[in-house]
């Protein structure tokens, strides 16, 4: 298996599309960060709190959404990319039993995710500690709670990562399986955690978004954005969850990618 | 020994059905010739053989096991398919690389399957910028790497100029004198014939037939053009024979299932005059058209 994850790095790394992912999910952490951060202290509808209070800083230094939504996309390519291109043939020449390939690629996103959530945790945070020293304000959370909230980008990028290789393996349309990331994470989501707040500690994307810190709802768009009720999951449930939905996803896409031929 | 062996091999894709037990066995270090019209069903074969493509009925198997229980298959079997590329973003080197590390084979190996392909100059461009024939020779770059003792080759001419087929022809021929076991597929027979020890027929998923070139060329009917002054009495006589004679002009016949001595002996007896008689020669295109053009009429007969 290790050699099977080193021929799947070996591929990420010598395909530009890994960076691009990368590079986008940077740019939009430090948007949205930035964002964040300058209305911070202001009044209105979906209000920041001030950067000095730790609920502010934490806003903006948890907004790591995007890594995840991210490196489910990269998932995504990393399975769907062998159909796409047409490398799927010589992938299970090389490796006949595909369900090993697969684990292989689930782990590789999952590591991939994982440098995607601490990218993005770390230039969150740098954006919320910049604003914060620019304003001269005193930094309102400590340092474990810092590395607490990269730490759980980290594991739901990487967990994200895994889940994005399950839905790439089992729809094989890079298209539809990328699409579906954005619209699952960004309105299915969003409607469903705004029209019933108890199922929403539960929803994949919501759940892995309170790993990094984010308050619940928090990362949802639109209307949902910031509706009360309910609490986020603890740490190990809302990580189990997730593992589980990754688990579920890699055993319906092995079953399939077996059975299905290759032509 | 057989080192491949296809038994009752048949593949439906829903109502299609691409192989119809398909039956035949390649001897280790021949060089055979897999053809057939495009839709024969020989990529169908080749995937299924290689495990890419699960069978409805039959087995298709390497050296007496499925490819997928095959220890270090790279180093058993290269292959080159139709509908496969390597990722186009990458560098035909970086390729290489995937390919040596899924295969444990050492850097230096790469450097001299790209020298044996002649694309050290074009190592480090992305494969989506390479024409067809490049992707060809990476292609036969990457089955050769892990230096297998059978080669299986689908279409690899498709894409080559003429020097380019002759380079592939010398490729297979060096390939063959190593003792190595080839079956290359294609739809064109002129390409391999050069190449081969025998052909295996196939069309619309059937064996047409699994021959040695000179037997092929024996099992066809020659044609014979004859200039007589009397085409019109010598048919009937001709005809009378059991021979199939055609007038084509008041003074020329076409005359098949019969010999130039044949006819040379019925005219002498009848005291016809014979100004010329030409024997074509059948080409191995010809032959291969029969072949196939009999089988399909044998398949509508049904």
């Amino acid at each position: 298996m290790t050699r099977l994850v080193r021929i799947e790095w070996l591929k990420l790394r010598t395909m530009r599309v890994g960076f691009g992912v990368l590079a986008t999910s940077a740019a939009l952490t430090t948007l949205f960060a930035s964002l964040e951060a300058s209305r911070a202290g202001s009044n209105g509808q979906n209000a920041v709190a001030p950067l000095f209070t730790a609920s502010g800083l934490s806003t903006v230094t948890t907004v790591t959404g995007w890594s995840m939504i991210l490196a489910a996309v990269l998932g995504v390519i990393v399975t769907s990319g062998e159909y796409r291109h047409y490398t799927a043939t010589l992938t299970y020449l090389a490796t006949p039993d595909r369900r090993r390939v697969l684990a292989a690629k689930t782990l590789t996103a999952a590591g991939a995710g994982a440098v995607f959530g601490l990218v993005s945790g770390l230039i969150a945070t740098a954006v919320g500690l910049i604003f914060v020293a620019a304003h001269g304000y005193h930094v309102a959370l400590g340092t474990g709670t810092l590395v607490a909230h990269v730490a759980g980008a980290v594991v739901g990028a990487a967990i994200f990562g895994a889940i994005g290789a399950g839905i790439g393996a089992l729809f094989r349309s890079q298209l539809a399986g990328v699409i579906g990331v954005f619209v699952w994470a960004l309105v299915i989501e969003s409607i469903i955690g705004g029209l019933f707040t108890s199922v929403r500690p539960y929803l994949p994307y919501t759940a892995a978004t309170t790993l990094a810190g984010i308050k619940l709802g928090g990362a949802a768009f639109g209307p949902a954005h910031d509706v009360a009720g309910g609490g986020p999951l603890p740490f190990a449930a809302a990580a189990a969850l997730l593992i589980g939905v990754a688990a579920l996803l890699e055993a319906i896409a092995s079953r399939t990618t077996v059975r299905q031929d290759v032509t | 020994m057989a080192v491949i062996e296809i038994h009752d091999l048949t593949k439906r894709f829903g109502a299609l059905t691409a192989i119809d037990h398909l039956s035949f066995e390649v001897e280790g270090g021949s060089v055979v010739g897999f053809l057939g019209p495009n839709g024969a069903g020989k990529t169908t074969t080749l995937r299924t053989l290689l495990g890419l493509v699960a069978p409805a009925q039959g087995s298709a198997k390497i050296c007496g096991r499925l490819y997928q229980e095959l220890p270090d298959p790279l180093h058993r079997v290269g292959a080159v398919l139709e509908a496969s590329s390597p990722y186009p973003g990458r560098t035909a080197r970086n390729h290489l690389r995937v390919q040596a590390l899924a295969g444990q084979m050492p850097d230096s190996r790469i450097e001299e399957v790209l020298d044996l392909v002649d694309l050290i100059p074009a190592a480090d461009r992305r494969v989506g910028e390479f024409s067809l024939g490049m992707r060809q020779r990476l292609g036969l770059a990457t089955a050769l790497l892990c230096d297998p003792e059978i080669l299986i080759l689908d279409e690899p001419a498709n894409g080559l100029d003429p020097e380019g087929v002759r380079w592939l022809r010398d490729l297979l021929r060096g390939l063959a004198d190593e003792g190595r076991t080839v079956l290359v597929s294609s739809h064109i027979l002129a390409e391999v014939a050069q190449t081969v020890d025998s052909v295996i027929i196939l069309d619309r998923g059937h064996l047409v037939t699994h021959d040695t070139l000179d037997e092929l060329t024996a099992r066809v009917q020659h044609k014979l053009r004859i200039r007589t002054p009397q085409a019109e009495q010598l048919q009937r006589l001709l005809i009378a024979q059991g021979a199939t004679a055609l007038v084509v002009t008041p003074d020329r016949l076409e005359v098949t299932r019969s010999s130039a001595e044949r006819v040379g002996l019925l005219a002498a007896e009848h005291a016809i005059p014979i100004f010329e008689t030409t024997t074509d020669g059948v080409g191995l295109e010809d032959v291969f058209f029969q072949l196939t053009e009999a089988a399909e009429s044998k398949e509508n007969a049904r």
